[in-house]
């Protein structure tokens, strides 16, 4: 039964024998099966229904309005047929151009992604060159750090400045007293050489005294 | 390798294949496994491609300093520098180009070699040990030419000036000695922490900036004028601090890796699965493995695509 409804329904478009294996489709449904759709499916059988019907409707015993009507329903049947062709011919047509459309799509993408991969070579040189930098600047802020550590260098030439000035004015200061010391040695050597000499000259003279002394007694005793 | 192992395994250094498509990594067992990086970072990486795909023992002790040069990885074990050919380890096949052991005072004990780094400027390997010297060996003759005496203790740590061709060896010590033209001594005042200690683990330089820190705190010295410009309010000792782009990677106790600026404040601290770190390496070799790898005191590596993530892990 169910077989029979699908037939009918024109489901099949051509005799799908496997669902014989299915169901055990008895002899009556062949027969039906064979009356209604022997002669193929869709468009072929309108074809061969239009051209049955044109031989029977040359062959026709029947009155002139019967056959009016029926070359007037074949004429119908005919255009149906040249309808049907129209739109296929249409439906093959978009196709192709279809096909031509989603040929750009692709060429157009894979342009893009070959663009796509020299920018990312790109960005990847980009990144080295950035990260060369991003160490050179911490190199350079690491070396700040340890110049801030030291002390400015004016201030340092300031302070050695002043140092100097204090080192010349000691220096001078202890050529004076040198000097004065110089001055005092010398002065002393004089006295002390001149007190000397007078200490020797008194003691000659108190030789030459004494000498005088004992002579004359002697002198006085003979 | 049992489970117990597995849990008391460290690995110690790290090293990238001059082509970048291989990491060397040595372990407290003395052994050194060589992990594809290609296999593990391919999207279609399985579990199996996260295991070495050579492992070996290279020395008696633990592997404390891995090197690569052009085409040579050099390895440090106790008191010993073994040399393997990248093309070679790559086939599997495990047989040192040649040992070769710095000429030591006392024969009795024989120091660990804590740090190796080449010196560019005339293409010859620094040294860094136990015995409080820095044995510079000439890599085209293969002869030590030359001891530097000076530290008082062992040298954790060695690196070089590019520009100006000097060494710098940071040692247990506390200071970090420059050895160019005219010796300059370093110590340090204002970051120390005393209840750390004072030696120093961790030495890195930028040619104008030096990394170090240890028992004191990180910070970043300008070695022009030799003062501290940063220190780094970053809790426990770091062992290794590297210069990236615009940032400093730092590794150290703790179970992460940390982000610090120039400037001396800490960005960003990335959880890790090991719970110290002792090696932090960049894949600088190859630009398509680009990648940060840690290791320290548990049998993972993890492998960062994205600093800002862990990605998946290497394991022994």
């Amino acid at each position: 039964m169910l077989a029979s409804c699908l037939l009918a329904q024109g489901f099949m478009d051509s005799p799908d024998l496997s669902i014989l294996s299915f169901v055990r489709v008895p002899d009556e449904v062949i027969r039906k099966r064979l009356l209604i759709d022997g002669d193929g499916a869709g468009d072929d059988r309108k074809i061969n229904v239009l051209l049955k019907s044109f031989t029977k409707w040359c062959n026709s015993p029947g009155t002139p309005e019967e056959g009016f009507m029926q070359y007037q329903r074949m004429l119908g049947t005919l255009a149906q047929c040249e309808f049907s062709m129209g739109k296929t011919l249409m439906v093959y047509d978009m196709n192709l151009r279809e096909m031509e459309n989603y040929e750009k799509i692709y060429s157009n993408i894979e342009q893009n992604i070959m663009s796509a991969h020299e920018k990312i070579a790109e960005c990847k040189k980009e990144i080295q060159r950035a990260k060369r930098i991003r160490k050179n600047r911490q190199e350079y802020d690491a070396l700040a750090k340890v110049i801030q550590q030291h002390p400015d260098r004016h201030e340092t030439l300031k302070q050695l400045e002043a140092l100097d000035k204090e080192l010349q004015q000691l220096s001078h200061i202890k050529e004076n007293v040198d000097a004065k010391l110089e001055l005092r040695k010398k002065q002393f050597h004089v006295l002390l050489s001149t007190i000397q000499e007078l200490q020797q000259t008194l003691e000659n003279d108190e030789k030459s005294d004494d000498d005088n002394n004992q002579e004359s007694p002697a002198e006085n005793g003979e | 390798m049992g489970p117990v192992e597995l849990l008391h395994m460290s690995v110690f250094s790290q090293s990238f294949s001059p082509c970048g498509r291989f990491l060397a990594a040595g372990n407290n067992y003395g052994e050194i496994a060589v992990f594809s990086l290609s296999a593990a970072l391919s999207p279609d990486a399985t579990a199996a491609n996260q295991k070495p795909v050579l492992t070996f023992t290279a020395h008696e002790g633990p592997v404390f300093s891995l090197l690569s040069t052009d085409v040579h990885l050099l390895s440090a074990g106790n008191g010993e520098i073994s040399a393997w050919s990248w093309n070679e380890l790559t086939k599997k096949n495990v047989k040192p180009l040649w040992t070769k052991r710095p000429n030591y005072k006392s024969s009795l004990e024989i120091p660990e070699i804590n740090s190796m780094i080449i010196n560019p400027r005339d293409n010859s390997l620094v040294v860094g040990g136990g015995d409080n010297n820095i044995h510079i060996m000439d890599l085209e003759h293969g002869v030590f030419k030359n001891i530097l005496q000076g530290h008082s203790d062992y040298i954790h740590c060695v690196s070089v000036r590019d520009r100006e061709a000097e060494i710098l060896s940071g040692g247990e010590d506390g200071a970090v000695r420059m050895w160019g033209d005219d010796l300059v001594l370093v110590l340090f005042q204002s970051c120390a922490r005393p209840q750390f200690g004072k030696w120093i683990s961790c030495l890195t330089t930028d040619s104008d900036w030096m990394l170090c820190g240890g028992g004191p705190s990180l910070s970043l010295w300008h070695l022009r004028s030799l003062s501290p410009t940063s220190i780094f309010p970053l809790s426990g000792c770091q062992r290794q601090a590297a210069f990236y782009q615009d940032k400093i990677l730092a590794v150290g106790e703790g179970a992460f890796v940390s982000h610090c600026l120039l400037g001396g404040e800490v960005k960003a601290q990335i959880p890790c699965t090991p719970q110290s770190l002792n090696t932090l390496q960049l894949n600088t070799n190859s630009t398509e493995h680009r990648v940060l790898t840690v290791g320290g005191s548990s049998d993972h590596i993890d492998v960062f695509t994205n600093l800002s993530y862990r990605a998946f892990s290497l394991s022994f």
